[in-house]
Order: C-alpha cells, then structure tokens, then sequence
C-alpha cells in the first residue's frame, strides 16, 4: 500500500541537508508520496528505508521507453483505472508487423508504410508507432535478416522483436540493439538467457504467462536478473479474458498492492481472429503496447481517432477559436448561423453544414467551450456576448444582409439579440442534423 | 495474491423489452437488458445480460445519411421491408424505428405514423424501439400515435428530455412501454431525468438511459466517460441510475471522414467510424447500441460473441 508522507518523513533523516534539491526533508518527503519523487536522491538514507521506500515511491506504473530519437515513445506511468478520474497520460502505441518470412522488399514496403502513415486530426499529428518484427520462421539467421531489412529503411522507427528464441533475439539485436527496441518475450522456461540481453542491449523486455500467478512470479524473477523495464503480456486465451486480467493489472498496479505487476501492458492482437476488437479493447482497457497486422486506412482511423478521444483530458472542454468560419465559398448574401466554441457542436454542425451544401457562414462566438444549452442556462451565451462576436469579427461587412440564425436551444435569447444588435433574428432548429433542410426551406436572403 | 477488486453495493435493474405472445404481444423475441452487478466484462456472463446491437431506420429517407440510401437502395422507402431485411439480412438482435417524417415543417399526418408502426410491427418479429418527434408541440399526438399502434408489444419510445418527458412518459404508460431518458453528456443531469420520471409515475424498470453519443472524434471522449460514470455509480449504490444505457452515436456517417472518404473505402470507412465508437460503448456500461450501416451490425455482433463468455443468446427472456 502506498505510504503518506508522514510515514515517510519518519524515515528520512530529517537533516534538512538540500542535497536532494527540496529544501526540507518534509517537502521531499511529500514528494515521494504523490509518486514524483526518486528516492535515490538522498545520500543519507540507510538500507532498510531505501528497500521500503523504493517499493512504495516510485511511479504505480513504470515509464518504459521504446526506440531512440525523435519517435521514441513512453508508456505506463499511469495512475488511474477510470480516465475521469485524472486522465491518461501515455497513449497506446500500435506497431505493425512484418514477417521473417516476407522477402527483404516486402518489408520494405512495409516499413515504409508505416512511417510515413499519418494523419492530422484537430490540429494533432497522429501516427504509428513503430514496426513489430516476427520471428515466423524459426530461424534466427532470417530474423536477423528481416530485422536488418528495417533497419536499413528506416532505422528511427521503434520496433518490437517478437521472438520466442533467445537465438533469434540475438540475431535481430546484432543489428539493431542500440536502438532500445523492445525484447518480445521472456517466459518461465527463456528467461534467464533473455534477461541477459536486455541487460547487454539495455532494452526493454516484455514477459509473457499464460496466467497472472505465473506472470507475477515471472516478474520478479526478471526483476531479480537486475532488468527494471518490463511489460507484460498477459496473454489471454479469448478476448473475453482480456478486459479481467488488464483490469486486474491495472488495480493491483495502481493500488500498490502486487510491484510486480507495475509495469505496462503489451497485447498482441493478431492472436484472436478479430483484429478491430483487440485494438478497440486494447486501447479502452490499459494496453500500452499494441502489436497488429496492415491495418485498412478506415481501421487506422478510427483506431488512431479512438486512441486520441480516449487519451485526452476528459475534464478539459475542447474549444474553437471564436471566428466567423466560411463554409464552401459564401457570397455576400449567404446565411450566418451562429453557435457555441464548444468544438463538439462546431465540428457536429460543420459537419451537416458541408452535407447541405448550402455556402454560408459559421459566427463561432466565445462561451469558453460551454455547449449551447449550458451557455444558454449559465447567461455566458447572452446578447452583449452575440453583439460583440458580430462587431470583433466584422460579419457586417461579410454579408450585406441583416439576419442572423441562432440555434434551436438558443431561442428565448432571440428578441433581446434582435433588440442588442438591430439584427433579424431567426430560430434554427435544435438538432443540427435538420440544418439542411431549414436552410433549403426557410433560407432567403 | 489478492484480486484487488472493489465491492460494489448497487445493481443495475432491469428492463424487458418486446412482448412474446405468452405476454400479450406478437414478439419472436424478448430481451432483459441490464441486470448488471460489477463492472461491463468483469463479472463474466452471471453478471448482466449480452449486449444488443439496433439497427436503426427511419420513414422519411430524406433526412438519412446519403451512405446508407445508396447502399440500402429502395428499402429505405418502405419501413416494413426494411425492417425485414434488418432482422433477417443484417443480423440486427432489434429495430430502432426514427420518425424522421415527424421533423418536417408542419407535419400533421399524424395517422400515418400509427400505420407505419403497424406496418413494422407485423413485418419483423423483433422487438421496436421508436425514436419519435423532437418538438414539444406534436410530442403528444406522435407518441399517442405510437404507443397505440404499439400496444402490449413493450416497445422503447425515445426520447425523454428535461423539458420534454410528460408526452412520452404518458403515452408510455397508458400502452405498457419503456421510455428513453436523454440527457446531453452529463451524470447529473441523467439522473434528475430519471428522479423527474419516477415523479411523475414512470417505475425505473421501464426506463433506458441515453446519456447521448458523440460521433468517434467528434465528442466521443465525453460521453465514454459519462457512460463509465454512470455505471460506476449505479454499482456504487445510486438508486436513480440503476437502469440500463442505450448509446447511438447517431452523427456517425455525416461526418467527414466518411463524407470525404474514397468511394471505394466509403462503406469499409462508415462501418469503422460506427464500430469504434458502439463497442468502447459496450465497454463503458452500454447495454444497446444502436447504428445505421448495415455492415457495422455484423461487425458488432462478431465483436460481442468473442467478448461475451457465455451463449450469446444467454439475454432472451422468452425464445422463439
């Protein structure tokens, strides 16, 4: 169980000595109880606290690096089961396989793909982690092969050795070692020697179990070879054994309860004969690590818009700059409607807007990313609010007519906006799904 | 080692839907969804009924996604056909029947909207959820309208709001059916619905919350969470949101990566956008999902039968 930092006070030397960078031996101590802090930092701790306080401070979940460079990932270093709670911080990586027994171009191909697949969705750039490389052949001469075959097009992508034999993980290492890729897998009968070359390459090394007692005996086994950075693989027979044994991980990492199991998790989901619902429950329920075949462009977005929703801060409202936004080419006398900066309802009305195909324009005005119905409830959508977006944003001079269309849940500010702006105020309708219809019906300029 | 799992004091109710002819109905089919006690797939299949996949359709194809018109062709113009071709084409477990028609200015053909429930109802034996008008004003004769075409089938009517739910809810009562209670994205407000239903008489067994879906990338983050919250807290022990969810992330095929997608990956990109927002809603405490792609209905329901521990018709209540 996690310690508060009273208990830990007691066991710091109380010499206020500075040397670990806190001023006093308190705020230090404050600072390893929240996970922040590193416990090595004080030169004067005697063994016993550091073996205490070394299983009590450190992050739930440890943060593991993949790769070097610009598109090394992290991953873990998470501390809640429930994103509303705080938020998720290290989103999932998906890697994508390639084969040893593919032909050296046929991994090029591959690898090409995957770095240079992206795409840019509310102004973030999403993209795929890193390349898997399998060890489909046995051999570990053509898993060196293949490994070196990605390497040579492009040797900054992070990528994942999935090989059982610690022959074939020497092999692949041999070529790309220093580039801190991830050991796939460690079991109860490989582990001494896989140990071994994570600690000779400094990689990260996933163990795999075909249970959770197995997995957490098999943990602290590698923890005891001297190699910190692990995932785990749990391995489950069906997907409907996943959601238990990743959730139980996770409460069992983030309650302190089991070390052992403090480390993030790696599913491969080619295993289940239904790709997209590995990769959905994957990204939903605490995978870190996801190893997958080809996705279909439609897979690899949807997967890499979930990925982005499920890891953004739940309890930050997304907004819109306020603007008057041209739908199509508008014309002088094209319709004005205007909504909320709530980035829901722009982009849902946007969305409509474009299908009508009607050319207008969208007055963003600034509710502070507040939908229209609780702006409309909380007073911050009001007509001085309406009359200031319509002059900072010179609609005026946009259009040469005076009218001005304001959503459905909006109508009881419509006389006051009328009154405010001097502006012709119509009632569009509530749901922006009927937008093209009310347009082609009651739309003239 | 210990299982680290919480205790959970609450218990999801729930609620029947459809009526077999053993209850006064003409249903194939009946389902119980809800009666969960722990977190969605924790509690293995003794926990909870399975998860039911709607397909939805609508009798005014004009106000429907263009994907779907094109790919459905002309059963978009006959509701009863199209609801045929849900259940026994699509896989659909039950039809979500939206009167669009209902959203044209001036609509007053109130009488027809009886007929088309009839027409359904006798075309396809599953169970009908109908998503009726959204104006205050015709609210009391379309759900008149509908609960009478309806009646002892135990259909779902939609949609109950705050400032709208006493049309619904009569027409509910009057005609033995379960209400949808929609609150936009927001726990609180879902349950001051629920505590405003009960008020007025609507016993929670018969009521289905929709805490409202964003489409994926669109506001989908929000409603996860709401949905997880929901069910966190029903299991903690909150009375009023002890019911089951229904989620329809209903914007899914208007926006635009499926509206800008090639034409040859158009279907593929609908399908997708509609999957991956429907099963993280199962995830979250879902108990229906509704869509509209008929591709996605097959997709879900392979999804569900790899999750679900046990028979994936573990949830009829009565079989046919």
């Amino acid at each position: 169980m996690p310690l508060k930092a009273l208990d830990i006070y007691k066991l710091l030397p109380k010499k206020n000595c500075k040397e670990c960078g806190d001023p006093t031996c308190l705020t230090f101590a404050m600072k390893l109880a929240s996970g922040k802090g590193d416990v090595t930092k004080c030169p004067y701790l005697d063994e016993d606290a550091k073996v205490v306080l070394g299983a009590s401070t450190r992050p739930p979940i440890q943060l593991v690096r993949v790769g070097v460079g610009e598109l090394r990932f992290g991953v873990g270093d998470e501390f809640v089961l429930f994103r509303h709670e705080k938020t998720f911080y290290h989103p999932t990586a998906l890697m994508i396989s390639v084969s040893d027994r593919w032909t050296a171009d046929e991994i090029r191909v591959q690898t090409r793909r995957v770095a240079s697949d992206h795409l840019v969705r509310v102004g973030a750039d999403l993209r795929l982690n890193g390349i898997a490389i399998r060890n489909d052949s046995g051999s570990p001469e053509a898993f060196g092969k293949a490994v070196a075959a990605v390497e040579e097009t492009a040797t900054h992508l992070p990528e994942v050795l999935m090989a059982t034999d610690p022959a074939a993980q020497e092999a692949g290492l041999a070529s790309c070692g220093h580039f801190r890729p991830l050991i796939h897998a460690a079991t109860m009968e490989t582990y001494p020697a896989m140990c071994g070359l994570a600690k000779k390459f400094g990689c990260p090394l996933v163990i795999s179990a075909p249970d959770l007692a197995t997995l957490s005996d098999l943990s602290k086994r590698c923890t005891a070879e001297g190699v910190a950075r692990l995932m785990l693989d749990v391995s489950p027979s069906s997907l409907a054994d996943y959601i238990p044994a990743a959730t139980l991980i996770r409460r069992l990492a983030i309650c302190r309860a089991q070390p052992e199991f403090g480390y993030p998790v790696f599913l491969d989901a080619t295993r289940y004969g239904n790709q997209d619902t590995a990769i959905a429950l994957g990204i939903l329920k605490y995978a870190s690590v996801i190893a997958t075949e080809t996705l279909p462009p439609a897979t690899l977005r949807a997967a890499l818009t979930l990925r982005q929703n499920i890891y953004t801060d739940p309890q930050k409202p997304i907004q819109m700059n306020p603007g008057l936004y041209p739908i199509g080419s508008p014309g002088k006398d094209a319709p004005v409607l205007m909504t909320v900066n709530f980035s829901l309802t722009f982009f849902t009305l946007q969305g409509y807007l474009e299908s009508a195909r009607v050319p207008c324009y969208m007055l963003i005005v600034d509710t502070e990313g507040l939908s229209v119905l609780t702006a409309v409830a909380s007073g911050k959508l009001n007509e001085t609010l309406v009359k200031e977006s319509l002059k900072r944003f010179d609609v005026g001079s946009s259009v040469t007519h005076r009218k001005l269309i304001i959503p459905g849940y909006a109508s009881p500010l419509s006389g006051r906006i009328e009154e405010e702006t001097g502006w012709k105020v119509l009632v569009g309708p509530r749901d922006a799904a009927e937008i093209g219809e009310y347009l082609a019906q009651e739309w003239k300029s | 080692m210990t299982d680290g799992g919480s205790d959970w004091s609450g218990k999801i109710g729930e609620v029947v839907l459809g009526a077999t002819a053993a209850d006064g109905g003409t249903r194939k089919v009946s389902y119980r969804v809800g009666g969960d006690d722990d977190l969605p797939f924790l509690g293995g299949c003794t926990s909870g009924h399975r998860p039911l996949v709607a397909y939805e359709i609508c009798d005014d194809p004009g106000l429907w996604p263009q994907i779907v018109r094109d790919y459905c062709g002309d059963l978009v113009n006959d509701p009863a056909s199209w609801s045929k071709a849900a259940e026994r084409e699509y896989g659909a477990d039950l039809i979500r029947l939206s009167l669009t028609s209902t959203r044209r200015r001036g609509f007053s053909d109130f009488a027809a909207l009886g007929k088309t429930v009839h027409d359904v109802l006798h075309a396809t034996g599953l169970p009908l959820i109908i998503e009726g008008s959204n104006d205050p004003q015709i609210d009391s004769e379309v759900f008149q309208q509908c609960g009478e075409a309806g009646q002892g089938e135990r259909l779902l009517l939609g949609t109950a709001e705050a400032g709208r739910y006493r049309s619904v809810a009569a027409a509910a009562l009057a005609y033995g059916h379960g209400v949808i209670a929609q609150s936009p994205i927001d726990i609180n407000l879902a349950k001051q619905l629920n505590i405003l239903l009960k008020e007025i008489g609507v016993p929670l067994d018969r009521v289905v919350i929709d805490p409202y879906t964003g489409a994926l990338g669109y506001g989908f983050e929000y409603s996860y969470s709401v949905m997880e919250r929901i069910r966190y807290s029903a299991l903690k022990g909150d009375q009023d949101l002890q019911v089951p969810m229904i989620s329809a992330a209903s914007d899914s095929l208007n926006i635009k990566e499926v509206r800008e997608a090639e034409p040859a990956i158009r279907d593929e990109m609908a399908v997708r956008w509609e999957f991956y927002a429907a099963l993280p809603a199962i995830v979250a405490g879902a108990a229906i999902v509704v869509v509209r792609h008929p591709g996605t209905v097959k997709a879900l329901r392979d999804a569900v039968e790899k999750m679900w521990p046990g028979e994936v018709t573990a949830n009829a209540a009565q079989g046919a």
